[in-house]
């Protein structure tokens, strides 16, 4: 057991020790997170007060809602916002990212109706915009609902925006005082009542359904497991190949046996896999807490995708290691990886079938079939309302693990023939052919 | 003598090839065993399966009385397929090998240091490997087969790709390990080398054992009875001495055979050729184990096996 330790040690040293995997797995999301944060705020800093005077040619009526939307309007992404939940709003984060209300320091010049304005002249007679409204767009009807806004080439995208929004809103108000009706209170008659879904539970009680978890914690789980197994899985594969390809391997055969050797490797990578799924967990860890939503992963489920999260790393990597063993060039094992890559690739097509329905056929059949069991078992666990029979739990544990050992077994037959072989990589005919005789 | 390695009745066949065929073989302990053949004879297959790395198709093989698998902590072994972790220090490279041989602690650490400053490569211990010559890669392999203190040291063609000095240090520490009382066996297709140090040889080829003696018997069993002469005039005649059965002029013409009789004493007949004409010099033939081997060859396969094999061994 020491012999198989001590190439478990150098496999995860040699692989989570060093400079590029610091860099390219450790530094390089921290830096890409700190990053985002650091942008959140200088994005909202990012334009000055909208300063100048805006020229408007429309009834009087529609002007004054203009000019007064303008000076006191909400930015107008503001009522949607304001429809969030509460977690999200408070949040400081959220609070950086979510726009503020648009800074102005405006005047109006009224153009008479009947005067033609010269709209390519507006930055000559000092404007920053032309608002031109025909009294027909006020109309019950609304005309041919055509509005004409003409900006300065140097007015930011947000300004225009404000200006486009507030100036739509401005008509609609004035559509509706022309009619008798109050906007302020129409709009507050047609805002839809937000419904809360309460599920009954397993024990009787009536909890919130949480439908943002229930979306977001499958594929968060599933590419937990995904980066995290695929990464040192790849790891395995390019340091078996290189053991090959540098004549090493018969210096290690020499001192160990093959059954230890993989072992060794197996455990090693799998050390590099815990960090990776340490870090990332952590990440998502910290974002639940930041928004508070950290009831949202029972213990249950943590333990589930512990469960399922080692039999897809001992799935994932056998295969790597099989297929690292077979070739001696990186690009000889393209040839192998592909049916593999695709047979992976299924639980994310099944993905929005079984999260829609954890426990219909589909779900239930592939939970049964390695090695998709334990991706398809981690979205099942961690989208479904009604919680996953027992049995049908300890069943796929069962057969995912039954699976591990037959991979294992396998992938060690195809390692001890294909350690020593160079020269042409064999197809998966011969694979197949290797394990019968290893 | 307890037989360290022992060999019986062992095949391997690769596809349509037959790499090994009925081999039998025994290593007393204690031994420099030269393990001879011209490239392809069969010899890192029997290697690769005497460590366990490979198993043969039938037949057993015992090293230090069980298998090496069991025993691989007391083996030393240096492949022919020389390798490295490229991007690993020296040090740790063959740290990482005494671990794997079960070697821990300090001892370890002072004993890298000595073996990098006997094989001359001081001040390498913390470079990368990449960063050495081949030769120089070679060398620390060749410490990390050895580090272990083995009782059994199986050494691949060591001399391989090296410069005649580094040959020379190499072969050097050979003989020092084997003065140590270590049982040694290296393969070679230069059987020059093993005729200089080796106190045993076995020869293969073709899958098949063609000799397996103390270097010593094998020389005598295949002493062509002749004694060269360097005479100052080359038409001197020598058949009229009582022990001379013929003579003739060797292929350069620069100097006499002379073939003894079956019961002739040859150093008494050197005393009489030297009364008998003024001579240059004169030696008793020894063949040299690549005309053994030859001479091997043509007598079980025929002489164009043996010309095939002379051309080969000629070019190695």
């Amino acid at each position: 057991m020491r012999k198989v330790l001590t190439v478990a040690w150098r496999e995860f040293r040699d692989t989570a020790m060093t400079k590029a995997f610091i860099l390219g797995a450790i530094v390089m999301p921290v830096v890409t997170i700190g990053l985002f944060i650091m942008v959140i705020p200088l994005l909202d800093s990012e334009d000055e007060p909208l300063t100048g005077t805006i020229a408007i040619q429309a009834p009087s009526d529609v002007s004054d809602e203009i000019e007064t939307l303008m000076n006191e309007a909400a930015h107008p992404l503001q009522e949607k916002l304001d429809e969030l939940p509460d977690f999200v709003t408070n949040d400081p984060i959220a609070q950086n990212m979510l726009p503020q209300a648009t800074e102005t320091n405006l005047t109006y010049e009224r153009i008479p109706l009947d005067t033609e304005f010269d709209r390519k002249g507006i930055a000559d007679e000092g404007f920053i915009a032309f608002v031109s409204i025909p009294d027909a767009l006020l109309s019950q009807d609304g005309g041919n609902n055509e509005l004409e806004i003409v900006v300065q080439n140097n007015l930011t995208v947000d300004h225009t925006d404000f200006l486009t929004r507030n100036t739509e809103t401005a008509i609609v108000n004035t559509r509706l005082k022309r009619l008798g009706h109050q906007p302020d209170e129409m709009r507050k008659l047609l805002k839809r009542p937000n419904a809360v879904a309460m599920r009954i539970q397993e024990d009787g009680n009536i909890e919130t359904d949480n439908e943002i978890a229930r979306t977001i914690l499958p594929i968060a789980f599933m590419m937990l497991l995904w980066t995290a197994a695929f990464t040192s899985g790849n790891y395995l594969l390019t340091t078996t190949i290189e053991e090959k390809s540098n004549k090493v391997i018969e210096v290690l055969l020499s001192a160990i046996s093959p059954m230890q050797l993989l072992g060794g490797k197996i455990i090693g990578q799998a050390g590099v896999s815990a960090v990776i799924l340490c870090m990332y967990g952590s990440a998502a860890i910290i974002g639940l807490l930041t928004f508070a939503m950290f009831d949202v992963v029972s213990i249950t489920q943590l333990i589930l995708f512990v469960i399922y999260f080692i039999m897809g790393y001992f799935m994932i990597a056998t295969m790597m290691v099989a297929v690292g063993s077979a070739v001696s060039e990186l690009t000889d094992a393209q040839s192998l990886m592909g049916p593999m890559m695709i047979l992976l690739m299924i639980p994310f097509f099944l993905w929005p079938i079984i999260t829609d329905h954890p426990h219909g056929t589909v779900a239930t059949v592939t939970s049964y079939i390695p090695p998709l069991t334990p991706f398809i078992m981690i979205i099942r666990t961690s989208t479904a309302t009604e919680p996953i029979a027992i049995g049908e739990l300890i069943l796929t544990i069962g057969v995912g693990y039954l699976a591990v050992i037959a991979m294992v077994w396998m992938s060690a037959r195809i390692f001890r023939i294909g350690i020593l072989m160079q020269g042409k990589p064999p197809n998966l005919w011969q694979l197949l052919l290797w394990v019968k005789r290893g | 003598m307890n037989e360290v390695i022992e060999v019986n009745n062992v095949s391997k066949t690769y596809g349509e090839t037959k790499a090994v065929s009925d081999l039998d073989l025994s290593i007393p302990s204690g031994v420099l065993c030269g393990f001879l053949g011209p490239n392809g004879a069969g010899k890192s297959t029997t290697i690769r399966m005497m460590m366990s790395i490979i198993h043969p198709d039938q037949g057993n093989i015992q090293v230090l009385g069980t298998s090496a698998l069991e025993a691989k902590d007391n083996i030393g072994y240096l492949p022919e397929e020389r390798g490295v972790y490229r991007k690993m220090r020296v040090g740790t490279f063959i740290q990482y090998i005494a671990n794997l041989k079960g070697i821990r602690g300090h001892q370890l650490k002072r004993d890298i240091d000595s073996w990098l400053d006997r094989v001359e490569l001081p001040g390498v211990k913390k470079k990368k490997c990449e960063e050495l010559s081949k030769g120089m890669q070679q060398k620390v392999q060749f410490i990390a087969s050895i580090i272990h203190n083995p009782e059994l040291i199986i050494l691949d063609e060591p001399f391989s790709g090296l410069d005649p000095l580094n040959t020379q240090t190499i072969g050097s520490i050979i003989h020092e390990l084997h003065q140590e009382g270590k049982t040694i066996i290296f393969s070679t297709h230069v059987l020059q080398q093993a005729e200089e140090i080796c106190d045993r040889i076995v020869m293969i080829d073709k899958g098949h054992k063609v000799i397996d003696d103390d270097i010593n018997r094998v020389h005598e069993a295949h002493n062509p009875n002749l004694i060269q002469v360097e005479p100052i005039d080359l038409s001197a005649d020598f058949t009229s001495l009582p022990d001379v059965e013929s003579q003739t002029l060797t292929k350069d013409g620069d100097a006499i055979h002379l073939k003894l009789r079956a019961d002739a004493d040859p150093v008494k007949l050197i005393q009489s050729i030297a009364t008998s004409a003024p001579i240059k010099g004169i030696e008793i033939v020894k063949p040299t184990l690549t005309e053994i081997f030859i001479n091997k060859v043509a007598e079980t396969e025929g002489h164009d096996a043996a010309n095939a094999t002379r051309e080969q061994l000629t070019h190695a």
